[in-house]
């Protein structure tokens, strides 16, 4: 009997630290939700920095909710379970972080041309090295060519390297600017066409030079050109 | 006193018992694991896919942060209450433990409500599954975890019903520690939910 007491006395204790560690948990796991909220709306942080930082939060929450809610390692020994969970999220860091690594190294992988521009573009290297990477740097005119009613204004847009270009479309449909003559496409800085929405804007820097013609490939006769001087 | 030697016919029940229910834990341990896996391929696939919009809006363009913050509060709360209620449930007392199991329903039941209404008006302003890869993606990803939270509340439903019925015993207890364990796991599928799809749009 006095066993007996003894216990339930001991089951009502661990109950006891079981709804402390619940009530730890859910407070730990709030704050671990508003401060990475609040650094996303404030921008406190920004870019890379910031992903990292919301990242290891979500972590930290799993942890949590891994030792204060799942009571994860206080099982009978030996911890089964333990070992399965550790294997599981070895394979998720190898399938995300693979295909993430793999799909990067597919963007940033193209051609020199391509390289070049996204070091440009990306990262703001105008200089290799003492070399011009022929790339555009600093603050350029912007030019502004108008979709409306089947018509393209204006027609002939002249204007020099490393200007920007900012095709708006004004009606409500979906247009798609191709490159080249209708059938034939060709491409301009390494893109054939645009996809821009009905009342959107696609803005566009003129890095390489020549003459181009235009058109919306949904309305050939939709058509301009454009000259690009160095 | 009754002694209880080793070769007890009792004991040997209980030992018989506690071996039974560690296995069946395990076996639903493992079933959450490869759940987890399935949930990896769908992030892995988010993540590659949540820039390819074909020009149209981006996730920071359509997503509210304050819905996606009140979802979590709801599910993390949720995750709080369900352990709660498994203590009152191993305790054996029954109605704290269908009070409790009662608060994570509701709880459950507001967070799928928000989702919906979310989907509901992505699909009504015209970004549907099929408008890009980006949509196709988070409607998988989303509504994937959106399906377990809807079987999780059924679940809850029917073995609630029978505890109100026949009251706690050691099966139902067990029932209800695998549907907690399901719980805890769909908010940490969440959690990442929140921050990969939600927070990083706004990155």
């Amino acid at each position: 009997m006095n066993n007996q007491i003894h216990h339930k006395l001991v089951v009502h204790h661990d109950q006891h630290k079981t709804i402390d560690s619940y009530i730890i948990g859910f407070v730990l796991s709030l704050i671990f939700t508003a401060i990475p909220y609040y650094m996303v709306v404030n921008q406190t942080v920004t870019g890379t920095s910031l992903l990292l930082t919301i990242l290891g939060f979500a972590v930290l929450q799993m942890l949590i909710q891994i030792f204060f809610f799942l009571h994860l390692g206080r099982g009978p020994k030996p911890l089964y379970n333990v070992v399965f969970f550790a294997s599981t999220v070895g394979i998720i860091l190898i399938v995300v972080g693979g295909s993430v690594v793999i799909i990067n190294n597919l963007h940033h992988n193209k051609t020199p041309a391509d390289q070049t521009k996204s070091l440009v573009e990306g990262e703001g290297i105008y200089q290799i090295h003492g070399e011009h990477t022929g790339a555009c740097h600093g603050q350029y005119p912007n030019h502004q060519v108008t979709i409306k009613n089947g018509v393209v204004t204006p027609e002939h847009t002249s204007a020099q390297k490393c200007d920007t270009l900012t095709f708006i479309n004004q009606v409500s449909e979906v247009r798609e600017l191709t490159f080249g003559e209708h059938p034939e496409h060709k491409s301009y800085a390494g893109e054939t066409e645009y996809i821009i929405r009905g009342g959107k804007s696609k803005t566009i820097t003129l890095s390489e030079s020549g003459t181009y013609q235009f058109h919306d490939h949904l309305q050939p006769e939709t058509a301009g050109d454009l000259t690009v001087t160095q | 006193m009754m002694q209880t030697p080793n070769n007890h016919p009792l004991k040997h029940h209980i030992d018989h018992e506690v071996e039974a229910n560690d296995r069946v834990m395990f076996g639903f341990w493992v079933y959450l694991m490869t759940d987890l896996l399935m949930f990896a391929v769908l992030f892995a696939t988010y993540a590659v896919l949540h820039g390819n919009t074909l020009g149209g809006e981006t996730g920071r363009e359509l997503f509210s942060l304050p819905l996606a913050l009140t979802e979590t509060i709801l599910l993390l709360t949720s995750s709080f209450t369900v352990g709660i209620a498994m203590v009152m449930a191993r305790e054996g007392k029954k109605a704290q433990t269908l009070l409790w199991f009662g608060i994570t329903f509701a709880l459950g039941l507001a967070f799928l409500g928000l989702e919906l209404k979310e989907f509901a008006e992505f699909i009504h302003e015209g970004h549907t599954m099929q408008s890009n890869a980006f949509l196709s993606s988070f409607f998988v990803l989303v509504g994937t975890h959106g399906l377990h939270i809807t079987s999780g509340l059924l679940w809850m439903a029917i073995t609630l019903v029978v505890v109100m019925k026949r009251g706690l015993n050691q099966h139902l207890v067990r029932k209800l520690s695998m549907l907690s364990l399901f719980w805890h796991f769909l908010d940490i599928v969440w959690i990442f939910i929140f921050t990969i799809v939600y927070l990083r749009a706004f990155v």
